[in-house]
């Protein structure tokens, strides 16, 4: 039996941020447009649902002036991220 | 990068390897830190060589070259820090080890001239009454502590960034340090300044070189 693959992380630009948060400690957001070549205004969307289902912290602060945004995978973002590679396996040696 | 696209179990398994990828080739260091430091130990090597070689002394002592050259490093540091957009789960280990490796040395440096102060007088002493030079030098075995200590940061750095030009630099300061303690301090002095540019002057070169490809590379992706 397949399990449902988390809605929350079956998305391409949620998936792609949450696959670089998961190899690195933490990551300004210019450095997630950049690698993921989406615009700020998607991104930040995409963000606030990472952040609203808890996968991610963002802390907002100032350096040099101007506003940073930092995120950073949370352990309940870490276990859905290998639950959904998991399933994904699943599904992939099933087929 | 479209959010809305449909995601196939493949695709998913591709778009999290391909930026799994992206973030490992995201970690660049400027190199200019290791640059410095490789040149200033080789020049130190070099110049008391000289000392020693053409017998003359310079009013200073030519290895307080290392403390001036940490206020650059300071500098370096809080430059590459703020313009650090990432930061890797090996980042703060590595910054600790190297600021332990920084402390380890200066006690060394401490130690050995407590040993050097005690142990000239004695002999001297020695000299004085056979006529004779002591038979132990302790000068003869401080260059194979340094160079052993050199390299544990350079390796373990080498190892956990998967740089293999630090990785090798690091073992060939272990090498040198067998070496050394066989050697006259003359080709002490030629070991310490060879592991210097080996260690961390020609890796420097090639991190700075790496670094501004990436950076070449990163302006034409945002033109």
């Amino acid at each position: 039996m397949f399990k449902d693959l988390d809605p929350i992380l079956h998305s391409q630009l949620r998936l792609a941020v949450m696959s670089l948060l998961i190899s690195v400690k933490e990551a300004e957001f210019i450095f997630l447009k950049e690698k993921t070549n989406a615009t700020a205004g998607n991104l930040s969307v995409q963000i606030q649902k990472l952040k609203e289902a808890g996968y991610i912290d963002v802390i907002k602060q100032f350096k040099d002036n101007y506003p940073q945004t930092i995120c950073k995978i949370t352990t309940t973002g870490i276990r859905a991220f290998e639950e959904y590679v998991k399933n994904l396996q699943s599904y992939l040696t099933q087929k | 990068m479209e959010n809305e696209e449909k995601l196939s179990q493949q695709d998913s398994l591709r778009l999290i390897t391909m930026m799994i990828n992206k973030a490992k080739e995201s970690y660049h260091d400027t190199g200019i830190g290791a640059i410095m430091w490789g040149a200033v130990i080789a020049v130190c090597s070099l110049v008391r060589l000289s000392e020693v070689h053409f017998d003359y002394q310079l009013p200073f002592d030519i290895y307080l070259l290392t403390l001036v050259a940490i206020i650059p490093q300071i500098f370096i540091s809080i430059k590459e820090k703020k313009e650090r957009k990432v930061t890797s789960y090996d980042d703060p280990y590595l910054d600790y080890i190297w600021l332990g490796f920084g402390i380890t040395i200066f006690l060394l440096i401490h130690i050995s001239n407590n040993i050097f102060g005690e142990w000239g007088s004695w002999a001297n002493e020695y000299r004085n009454v056979t006529g004779k030079q002591a038979p132990f030098r302790f000068g003869e075995y401080v260059s194979p502590l340094f160079l052993m200590l050199y390299g544990l940061p350079t390796f373990i750095t080498g190892a956990a960034c998967k740089f293999k030009p630090m990785l090798w630099g690091g073992i060939f300061c272990w090498i040198c340090c067998i070496v050394a303690v066989y050697t006259a301090v003359k080709i002490d002095l030629l070991l310490t300044a060879a592991s210097a540019v080996l260690a961390w002057l020609v890796p420097g070169v090639v991190m700075e070189k790496e670094y501004r490809l990436y950076k070449k590379e990163q302006a034409q992706l945002n033109v």
